[in-house]
């Protein structure tokens, strides 16, 4: 047999079900978003673009402009803590790089729910903060709380892509810079950040799309001024269901996050073609 | 090895490979840094070590440690309901595991020996499943399995976590497929053997450390996932996040604690066996870099 077709039949079974069970639901969500509730709440299709409209309205819109701040805001701060990490790891960490690493990744793979728990019982009115700190400090029910969950939530995301992009970096390349009477900053700024650049977009993509989406944070650690588009939509298919509504908002979120997630790919495309 | 042979292993090493290894004198190493990553380091784990420590508490409180007891863990254990959501979380992983690394692992073989026209464009596609935001997957697939008159139970989040899984996969184990080269399947070829015969004899044993790293891989995401279950479970037995989810939101209770080292445990078991792996199958390089999905780059 010919060794294309053999290997194009691999294809076959998880094209299928990537069809199936990931583009069709897709368009379920488009056509319902034009859909109706009937009285009982159940949702028809039909064409009905209010709830469009409803999405971009006075009273809504300060959630999703506060859902991408808060998104930015964890961009932001990942970036901001990511970056020296990984810089010490993947120059400094010799013959630790990959324990320090695993370090890195193993508190990821703590259930999201009891991390942002555990923040609870430190933050709270009478948690470890106040009580080590001596104060009557409010965390919770802040957006600081909130941003500060879905930093800890998705650091990871960013810690990983800058560290490969150093890694990969000839290191030699620092010191041509310095040879050159560059100094530590002028180095850095010239030499390294250019070179870590895809690291860096790539991490800010990967935080940037489940901080937007995410509602864990906002139920948990922030109050009813702290809530996120993904609050509303989770709503929308849970308590008050109304699922068009919910489609809705999920069809203008991915519509958002799309510009993203093609920046993303098309960096991954390009990796993928061939070591730069 | 015979030891006559092969010359000492740092002379066959290429000249500019010991310079890499270590940071040049041009590197000072910045004392910020190092307090800075080590303060990163205490932030990191100061909220599980206190999961832990509490699961273990005597008392209620989660601000003082009374004593040690197990009372969280008998209660963990003892309830019916929360041990049926174990059990469920255990087969949903597990099912999720098998199906989602045989379909990843095909996909991954098809992308990489196909020469297709679209190939290049499905390389690409695949990774979409990994950065979609998950409440978008979970809202459209509660929608299809309704539609489609599926009633919720464990079946349907099965299937949403196979469908989100797939492209884990792939990701390590093409990576290690690109790596291997073509040459070991062709000289199978010039002997005789049939193209299923060399991806059986030749091709799958030599990707076996990515294939398990990453079925494990999907085992602790699928264990650890609660967005997917969330919006995809039927009303009993509820998968263990989702139970957590539900009882935070009564309130903070200790119970929750024991629950969380529980699954911390199982989790670090399989990530920490896939890191481990390759070194178990004799190999030597880091089980880290198959899982990134960074072999060979």
């Amino acid at each position: 047999m010919n060794e294309n077709r053999f290997a194009s039949a691999f294809l076959v079974p998880s094209g299928l079900w990537l069809l199936l069970l990931f583009v069709v639901p897709l368009g379920f969500l488009l056509a319902i978003s034009f859909g109706y509730t009937d009285d009982l709440g159940e949702a028809i299709y039909g064409w009905n673009p209010e709830n469009y409209s409803r999405v971009f309205d006075a009273d809504l819109l300060p959630v999703l402009v506060r859902s991408v701040g808060f998104a930015l805001a964890t961009v932001v701060l990942c970036l901001l803590i990511g970056y020296p990490v990984a810089y010490y790891i993947a120059i400094f960490g010799g013959r630790w790089k990959n324990v320090l690493l695993a370090l890195v990744v193993l508190p990821f793979f703590v259930n999201y729910l009891v991390r942002t728990y555990a923040w609870i019982a430190m933050l709270g009115d009478d948690g470890l903060a106040n009580g080590v700190l001596g104060g009557d400090i409010r965390f919770l029910n802040t957006p600081y709380a909130v941003i500060g969950g879905l930093v800890y939530g998705f650091l990871a995301f960013m810690i990983l892509p800058i560290y490969a992009s150093l890694d990969r970096m000839d290191p030699s390349l620092i010191e041509a810079g310095k040879d050159l009477y560059g100094g530590p900053w002028q180095t850095f700024r010239n030499v390294t950040w250019p070179h870590t650049m895809q690291g860096v977009l790539a991490g800010s993509v990967l935080v940037f799309l489940p901080a937007v989406g995410d509602f864990v944070s906002a139920s948990l650690l922030g109050g009813p001024d702290e809530v996120m588009v993904g609050n509303l939509i989770q709503q929308q298919f849970q308590a008050s269901d109304n699922w068009p509504f919910g489609a809705a908002l999920t069809v203008v979120m991915m519509a958002f996050l799309m510009i993203w997630m093609v920046l993303y790919l098309r960096s991954a495309a390009r990796e993928a073609r061939g070591p730069a | 090895m015979s030891v006559d042979v092969a010359p000492p292993a740092a002379a066959s090493r290429p000249a500019a490979e010991p310079a890499r290894r270590k940071p040049p004198k041009a590197f000072d190493r910045p004392r910020f840094l190092r307090v800075f990553t080590g303060l990163f380091f205490v932030v990191l784990f100061a909220p599980i070590g206190l999961v832990i420590l509490f699961s273990f508490n005597s008392s209620r409180s989660l601000q003082d440690f009374q004593g040690f007891s197990l009372r969280w863990y008998e209660q963990f254990f003892q309830s019916e309901s929360l041990r049926d959501s174990l059990i469920a979380s255990i087969q949903i992983a597990l099912v999720t595991m098998v199906v989602a690394t045989v379909l990843g692992t095909m996909l991954a073989y098809g992308l990489v020996r196909a020469r297709t026209r679209w190939s290049s464009a499905a390389n690409v596609m695949m990774l979409v499943p990994l950065v979609t935001p998950e409440i978008v997957a979970g809202a459209s697939a509660l929608l299809l399995f309704t539609q489609v008159g599926l009633e919720l139970s464990i079946t349907t989040i099965v299937l949403a976590h196979i469908t989100f899984s797939i492209s884990y996969v792939t990701v390590v184990v093409r990576a290690r497929l690109s790596a291997l080269g073509r040459e070991v399947e062709d000289a199978s070829m010039d002997l005789g053997a049939t193209r299923w015969e060399t991806f059986r004899l030749v091709t799958l044993p030599a990707l076996w450390p990515a294939v398990i790293a990453a079925g494990l891989l999907v085992f602790a995401l699928s264990f650890d996932d609660f967005v997917l279950s969330f919006f995809t479970t039927g009303e009993s037995p509820q998968p263990l996040p989702v139970r957590i989810w539900t009882q935070i939101r009564f309130g903070v209770r200790p119970t929750i604690n024991a629950i969380g080292t529980f699954m911390l445990v199982v989790s670090t078991l399989s990530i920490g066996l896939a890191l481990l792996l390759p070194r178990l199958f004799g190999r030597r390089e880091s089980g880290l870099k198959v899982l990134l999905g960074r072999e060979g780059a």
